[in-house]
């Protein structure tokens, strides 16, 4: 890709930008706003199984709205700027909507603001039409994680548009925003990660057919999309590194802070808040699929799809399934690993050490067979996305 | 004689009144407690503690307790605000998260010292919520809007992202952006396709777990020259055993009630014995023909209070009638026109008359309804009333469609015998029918010792009434061993 890319001669205009070495204040915005609703859905997660209740106004959900905020005003601001009053430069690294003009990610941004902001009052109403539910998945939940995944595919394409304009502009001139583009694939992987919660957020699951499914069918697309996309020599395993280094850190950092449950039934007596379960090993089929992304370079995509496609499926299965035995047993019941923290209404029993729903849905040969099928997809059309973005230039 | 089961009415428990009104003590003060429903679970229910006779609080704390004694610890309570501009009275939203029967402790603090009690409530999916058309509006244009920038972005995207800065789309990438957006939106038209069968889904889940009271039967047979009611639960939920047994509430596991449709009247209030843990049976007096909307309010271990529901059609009727049990009564009162008087006397059985002192103010739905009565002597003497039941009077009202019937008692809308379960059940209570034998060995001697109804011959409910319309009511007192119906019609707004 990075070839690709490079045949690309730089115009005068791009040279302008480029020069500005360090990236331009919305860019950090979108970023902090792509962080700010990630950590925020992990807070309320952890706010839900420790405290219980909760209102609007809580600061797990000022942190996910705050994304919203800050993403549609700096973007709005920017929009409006580079209409109005922007260079010339400007203008020329814009796209045209609706009269108006600003970068492609920035109109991203815009609308997942806005569908936040509608999935406000839907969530409300959800909630007095059907209860308080407690579901990661239901329809206002997914207006308004399209919401914040716009967001961050906003950053994304912010992000890329940069590197792709500075690549022509000398060695390492790119590096920053190609960081910078690992970091946002980073927040994506935990965006799909925290999605799938039900499914893949517990170890407990991981000798589940559905387990790599799920992981099959969602993580080989960012990967392979990042790295396609990117100039960096890891690029899959940094944005994997990002995504476990942010999960480390909620791990390790929620768990410090003081909080009782205020809803009955009370089983488990708990002082700090619950941390989420202990991240996916995704840096090892990521590492994987680098060395191969990087061996049969591009070009050869149909043929990269199914090699990568398998590799992921295989390390990933090799590395979940005897990690998690480790961090279902007690052994892992320390502070590092964050193991056996549960919420206060789970009721103490022996299945906190065992793997679940083996019964009804086992990793069987069948089952890793169509999650081999759906990586393989999952990667294809992971490239073509990837291959899309090593284009963006505005 | 014979009886023909008709539809079951849609209904709730206190038949379409999910409010909880209550009216006792908390130690030194005396309270009046309104639950407002969520109608939902998990859902927030509002509480109000209005403390009487002019007595102040320091803090006034609620906290509701799941009746399952598995609960391993219960959260701290909540201390209720005082509302603006009324210093006696407090609220609070109470948390119910599990459907089921509920124990809300509430509990004073003040310059009398500290007082608690509690008051069982119930945490039903009784309603399906409507989304208001202003809402329903907004998100539509707002989803309209979301939709077209959408592909407006995808439009542009294909169209222009990718051009060199400063260079303008030729007719092919303007081409290619239309077809990318035209593209995007069959696929978007088709999520959005698949949003809604995902919510229609989850709303017809809902509504199929909307609460409904176990299923029941009302059935008439002739035996000999008599005439009897039977009374059958045929819920499986219930002959599985899957919900906990009855409890017997005022010395009664049933109170039936029957009300001849449209015209309200006759009214009769009976209690059947049981014959088998699903049947019960009782003498049936002498009604006249026509269709019955019967009534059942039952209590289970668990401080579940609900009423059953069924009809039945009377043909003809028996004029020989041995009540199967002394607290068994029925009154016709002839007014068959269903002409509602909205008159505040009613002139009792022996003579003596009832005052319904409501003053001139017109009932208005959802607020409190001044349903205080006085019973006098023909000569406007005081009668001093018995216990009917262990307590002063029973107030039944039924909105003139029947999609309202509640049994009231000075208490409020509560079960007496849900309130003891709560005050009797001890955490180690887990075995069925123990928490019931308990009751009833204690029910005796509480009812004994119940204290006196007021020798003034008055007796008040604290209510509201949930909706607007016909109502007419029932107040059953008893009097030298007479039981006396009193009955009365008024309009709400």
């Amino acid at each position: 890709m990075a070839d690709s890319a490079a045949a690309l001669v730089p115009t005068p205009l791009e040279r302008a930008r480029a020069d500005a070495l360090s990236p331009p204040w919305h860019v950090w915005a979108v970023l902090v706003a792509a962080t700010s609703a990630v950590v925020g859905v992990i807070w309320d997660i952890s706010w839900h199984r420790t405290i219980g209740r909760d209102t609007f106004w809580t600061p797990a959900h000022m942190a996910i709205y705050a994304s919203g905020i800050i993403a549609g005003v700096s973007c709005g601001w920017l929009v409006l700027r580079t209409t109005f009053a922007g260079e010339e430069s400007d203008r020329a690294t814009s796209v045209h909507f609706w009269g108006f003009r600003g970068p492609l990610g920035a109109w991203l941004c815009i609308w997942g603001a806005l569908a936040m902001i509608v999935s406000a009052p839907f969530d409300n109403w959800w909630h007095n039409a059907y209860g308080l539910d407690v579901k990661v998945l239901s329809p206002p939940h997914v207006i308004l994680a399209l919401g914040f995944t716009g967001i961050e595919l906003g950053a994304v394409l912010m992000v890329v548009a940069l590197q792709n304009r500075a690549m022509g502009e000398g060695p390492g001139r790119a590096k920053p925003y190609s960081l910078l583009l690992a970091y946002g694939f980073g927040i994506l992987l935990l965006n799909k990660a925290i999605m799938g919660f039900e499914q893949i957020g517990f170890p407990q699951n991981a000798h589940n057919g559905l387990y790599y499914e799920v992981c099959a069918a969602v993580f080989p697309f960012l990967l392979v999309a990042g790295a396609r996309a990117s100039t960096l020599r890891w690029p899959a395993t940094t944005a994997a590194a990002v995504y476990l280094g942010i999960s480390l850190i909620m791990l390790w950092v929620l768990p410090l802070f003081p909080a009782t449950p205020k809803l009955a039934p009370v089983y488990r007596p708990l002082t700090h808040m619950v941390p989420p379960p202990f991240p996916l090993l995704l840096v090892v089929p990521a590492l994987g699929m680098d060395l191969l992304m990087r061996r049969l370079g591009t070009g050869r995509d149909w043929l990269l799809a199914p090699l990568a496609g398998v590799t992921f499926l295989a390390i990933l299965f090799v590395t979940q399934w005897f990690a998690t035995e480790f961090l279902i047993s007690p052994a892992s019941e320390t502070f590092l690993f964050g193991a056996q923290r549960w919420n206060y209404n789970s009721y103490p029993g022996g299945w906190e050490h065992r793997f679940w729903r083996i019964d009804i849905d086992p990793a069987t040969p069948t089952k890793l067979a169509v999650a081999a099928v759906l990586a393989m997809v999952s990667t294809r059309v992971g490239l073509w996305f990837g291959n899309g973005l090593a284009r963006v230039r505005r | 004689m014979a009886a023909v089961a008709a539809a079951t009415l849609a209904l709730s428990a206190h038949v379409g009144s999910p409010d909880t009104y209550y009216e006792g003590s908390a130690g030194p003060y005396r309270v009046r407690v309104i639950v407002r429903s969520a109608g939902v679970v998990p859902g927030l229910a509002q509480i109000t503690v209005r403390l009487l006779d002019g007595a102040r609080a320091r803090t006034v704390t609620v906290l509701p307790v799941y009746w399952d004694p598995r609960t391993a610890a219960p959260p701290p309570p909540d201390t209720a605000r005082v509302v603006s501009g009324d210093s006696s009275v407090y609220d609070a939203a109470l948390w119910l998260m599990t459907g089921g029967s509920y124990g809300v402790q509430v509990a004073i603090a003040g310059p009398l010292g500290t007082g608690a009690t509690i008051v069982p409530v119930l945490a039903l999916a009784t309603r399906r919520l409507e989304l208001q058309k202003p809402l329903a509006l907004g998100l539509a244009a707002f989803g309209a809007f979301l939709f077209i920038g959408a592909l407006t972005i995808i439009g542009a995207a294909v169209r222009e992202s990718v051009l060199p800065p400063g260079a303008e789309p030729d007719r092919r990438r303007v081409w290619s952006g239309r077809i990318a957006a035209g593209a995007g939106g069959v696929m978007l038209v088709g999520a959005v396709l698949g949003g809604r069968s995902w919510w229609n889904a989850v709303d017809q889940g809902f509504s199929r777990q909307l609460y409904r009271p176990l299923a029941s039967t009302a059935a008439v047979r002739r035996e000999g020259g008599r005439a009897v009611l039977r009374l059958s639960i045929v819920d499986s939920a219930w002959r599985q055993h899957w919900v906990a047994p009855l409890i017997p509430d005022h010395g009664h596991l049933v109170h039936v009630f029957m009300v001849r449709a449209g015209a309200l009247d006759p009214f009769a209030h009976l209690h059947p014995v049981f014959v088998d843990s699903s049947d019960f049976d009782a003498a049936l007096p002498p009604l006249p023909a026509g269709r019955y909307r019967v009534y059942a309010d039952i209590t289970r271990e668990s401080g579940f209070a609900e009423t059953l529901t069924d009809t039945l059609t009377l043909q003809g009727s028996t004029t020989q009638w041995h009540p199967t049990d002394p607290d068994d009564a029925w009154i016709e009162t002839g007014n068959g026109d269903r002409g509602m008087r909205n008159g505040d006397t009613a002139t009792l059985g022996d003579g003596s008359r009832m005052i319904w002192n409501r003053g001139s103010a017109p009932l208005v739905a959802g607020q409190d309804a001044p349903l205080a009565f006085t019973v006098v002597t023909r000569d406007g003497r005081p009668v001093t009333l018995e216990p009917y039941m262990g307590i002063s009077a029973h107030l039944m009202l039924s909105r003139d469609d029947g999609t309202v019937f509640v049994h009231l008692h000075p208490q409020g809308t509560i079960s007496w015998a849900a309130q003891q379960t709560f005050l009797l059940r001890g955490r180690a209570d887990t075995i069925r029918g123990v928490v019931g034998r308990r009751l009833t060995q204690a029910e005796a001697g509480m009812l004994s010792m119940a204290a006196p109804p007021p020798a003034s011959g008055e007796v008040s409910f604290p209510y509201a009434f949930p909706r607007a319309g016909h109502y007419r009511l029932w107040l059953q007192v008893k009097h030298s061993g007479k039981i006396l119906t009193g009955v009365f019609d008024t309009e709400v707004r």
